[in-house]
């Protein structure tokens, strides 16, 4: 995790005079009403650490951060495409078509986790670039596209071993993906991280970030700016994908195996990460930030309501009740 | 604002670094202790949906002179499955298709509803087209599709079910049969390999299907009721899921919260694998058992990991079985309402054998190397 550009922005919030200080904190926390998200966070954690005496504990901590990492990553990339006023409703079934890849090409090619991983977020690129360009360059809306890559991945990954999952024998994918761990951080939380900081360097930090901004935001001025908005947007469906990919890696490292039918309707749990995390639907505002708090907050009341005994459609119930709650409190 | 910055680095507060582990003393006779040939239930325990006792396949043998009578009946059957992606179902359809053949009956056709309850009666009403004698089927639901199998019965064409009966229909003027695995039977066996491993006074976790079906009920009927008949020092907690996908989850955070559980039950293979990549990811080492054997929970039995033993269905001979019972109907000798087919044990000692018992093929390299790397323990 030593990124040379994250070292230096390190180094200069170190650095930094008070006023500095505070606009890097704004820049990192900003969106519609940030502080009403960290509020909503924080009473969900109070009332779960007094209801259940498991909550509150590093362990349980982690318990989270590993089961929400799938959704975090996918996430970061999510609020790129819904900032550019697009969805992408493909990420499952990429996710699962890229483990498919990653294992495939580590039985048939060669067995060394370089080759899986290159596989993996390959064929999530791939995935991504497809939505890319059937979205902006033949104009068709980025709902129907990625519906029907939705369907069509989640199809090839089930077709290409007549539905049978792959076996994964090597034990430097497991620990690099799965069970390893960097500094004591399971590997999974790492990767979270990793892809974490380079969506808040691209988004917030680089001009890409600003582009995209102004794509979702205004397309017509940001035309007429100059900016390339079909290549730009492009590129989020690919950096998305690319990240399905990610997260293919790391799901298929922890269970020892690549299987075809996996986290089959995850992009709704991805898409409300996003929007309860203050992006909106309309393109041209949210912060990656938000986006991880969002994912921490659906994360938080899974593992919140399974500690406490509740029944599970109990559990769907309270859910759904409490991320529409979240919602609109946020927004006030 | 440097406070916000601090609650912001507190509230992604999962990036912490540190990591713990709990391992259960696993007593010695864990696996060891239980003699596989005594093994599990000498006959079906459970009860049929209607409380039937349940026969043998042994009752469905042919005599010579009744297979002369159905090679000479030149029948046609036709299969409507739930879905033909499962290597259960596919087993299923070898079983009955290899047998009927070897009787000189036809199968017209294998229908797959992908699940779908519109799907399936739309098979059936085309199969019925199709003026087969007979036709084997799982339903995919009990109520919605019984009506479609009444107007089967009503066309004079021979019913054999597996693994479950559409609400209201009734035997033997309805159906021949119903074939199912021995689903209490298998939870019994996982129950008792589970027991070996946990020492006096212990805490087991039950890992349930949440949505009520016959075959999940009875496993963990299995399981909890031989406990308390003979393990009655252990104590069981129960979790239940209703979307398989969510498993890894809702079991790594079971264990969480209930630090005293020692030992798991899983329902089926894939939630126990699920229950297994958790298990790894908290560093928790606790003995898990379950029901049913496919190639991933076979290579971690062979390894000798936490997973230590399935109660295996047998749904090729489970196939043998239906096909034998359509025949019987076709020649008009009645059948049993409900014939139950026994589970089988599957251990680190056995595993190479059993796969082949229940796959009814070689194991795949895979499994061969997982054994290896586990010799002499694995077999």
């Amino acid at each position: 995790m030593t990124d040379p550009a994250l070292a230096k922005t390190a180094a200069q919030a170190a650095r930094a005079q008070p006023d500095r200080m505070r606009q890097l904190a704004w820049t990192l926390l900003r969106g519609e009403r940030p502080y009403m998200l960290y509020i909503a966070f924080a009473i969900l954690l109070v009332i779960f650490s007094f209801a259940s005496p498991w909550f509150l504990s590093v362990e349980n901590f982690l318990n989270i951060g590993r089961q929400t990492t799938l959704v975090s990553i996918i996430a970061v990339g999510m609020t790129f495409v819904i900032i550019a006023r697009q969805i992408d409703l493909s990420v499952a079934s990429n996710l699962a078509l890229s483990g498919m890849a990653a294992a495939l090409a580590m039985a048939h090619i060669g067995n060394h986790w370089i080759v899986g991983a290159v596989a993996g977020i390959g064929c999530g690129a791939l995935v991504g670039l497809v939505n890319g360009l059937l979205t902006m360059r033949l104009a068709i809306p980025s709902f129907l596209v990625t519906l029907g890559t939705l369907s069509a991945a989640r199809g090839l990954a089930l077709m290409v071993t007549n539905t049978k999952p792959v076996i994964i024998t090597d034990e430097t994918y497991f620990a690099v993906f799965g069970e390893g761990s960097l500094l004591g951080i399971p590997a999974p939380i790492a990767w979270t991280a990793a892809a974490m900081i380079v969506g808040i360097l691209l988004l917030h930090y680089n001009i890409f970030g600003r582009r995209i901004y102004a794509a979702g935001g205004n397309p017509t001025a940001a035309l007429y700016s100059g900016i390339q908005i079909k290549r730009v947007t492009t590129m989020a469906f690919v950096l998305t994908g690319m990240l399905a990919g990610l997260a293919a890696l790391v799901l298929s490292a922890r269970s020892h195996a690549a299987r075809p039918d996996v986290v089959q309707g995850m992009e709704l749990d991805v898409i409300a990460s996003v929007i309860l995390g203050g992006c909106s639907l309309f393109g041209g505002r949210g912060f990656i930030l938000g986006t991880l708090l969002g994912s921490l907050i659906i994360g938080t009341l899974n593992n919140g309501l399974v500690l406490l005994g509740v029944s599970s459609p109990m559990q769907l119930v309270i859910k759904g009740a409490i991320i529409v709650a979240a919602v609109a409190f946020t927004k006030r | 604002m440097r406070q916000l910055l601090l609650t912001t680095i507190l509230a992604a507060g999962s990036l912490a670094a540190f990591a713990a582990t709990g391992n259960a003393a696993v007593p010695d006779s864990c696996v060891k202790g239980v003699d596989l040939a005594t093994l599990g239930p000498k006959s079906i325990v459970g009860q049929g949906p209607h409380g039937e006792k349940a026969a043998s396949p042994e009752v469905l043998a042919l005599t010579d002179a009744e297979a002369a009578k159905v090679k000479a009946g030149n029948f046609k059957v036709g299969i409507s499955m739930q879905t033909v992606n499962l290597d259960w179902s596919q087993l299923q359809v070898q079983g009955i298709t290899d047998t009927l053949n070897k009787y000189g009956v036809t199968v017209t056709g294998v229908a797959s509803a992908e699940y779908q309850v519109d799907k399936q009666i739309a098979d059936i009403e085309n199969t019925i087209q199709q003026h087969p004698d007979g036709i084997i089927s799982i339903p995919v639901d009990f109520t919605a599709t019984a009506p479609t199998y009444k107007k089967v019965s009503q066309a004079g064409i021979k019913l054999v079910f597996m693994d479950s009966i559409p609400t209201g229909l009734e035997h033997p003027k309805e159906y021949a049969a119903m074939i199912s695995a021995d689903s209490q039977g298998n939870g019994q066996i996982a129950a008792q390999i589970l027991a070996s491993c946990m020492p006096e006074g212990s805490t087991i976790g039950l890992v349930n299907f949440g949505v009520d079906y016959f075959s999940t009920n009875e496993r963990t009927k299995g399981v909890s009721e031989w406990m308390k008949k003979n393990r009655p020092d252990i104590q069981m907690k129960q979790v239940d899921f209703t979307d398989p996908a969510k498993v890894s989850q809702i079991a790594g955070d079971f264990l969480t919260g209930n630090p005293d559980v020692k030992g798991l039950f899983a329902v089926w293979d894939q939630p126990a694998l699920d229950s297994l990549s958790s298990m790894r990811a908290q560093g928790i080492d606790i003995p898990v058992t379950t029901v049913d054997l496919g190639l991933q929970s076979a290579i971690e039995i062979a390894k000798g990991g936490p997973l230590k033993a399935t109660g295996s269905q047998r749904p090729y001979d489970q196939g043998v079985a239906e096909a034998m019972a359509m025949m019987n109907a076709l020649i008009g000798k009645e059948t049993p309402a409900w014939i139950g087919v026994q589970s089988l044990p599957v251990v680190q000692s056995n595993v190479l054998e059993s796969y082949k018992t229940v796959f009814k093929k070689d194991p795949p390299k895979e499994l061969l190397d997982a054994c290896n790397g586990a010799k002499p323990a694995c077999n």
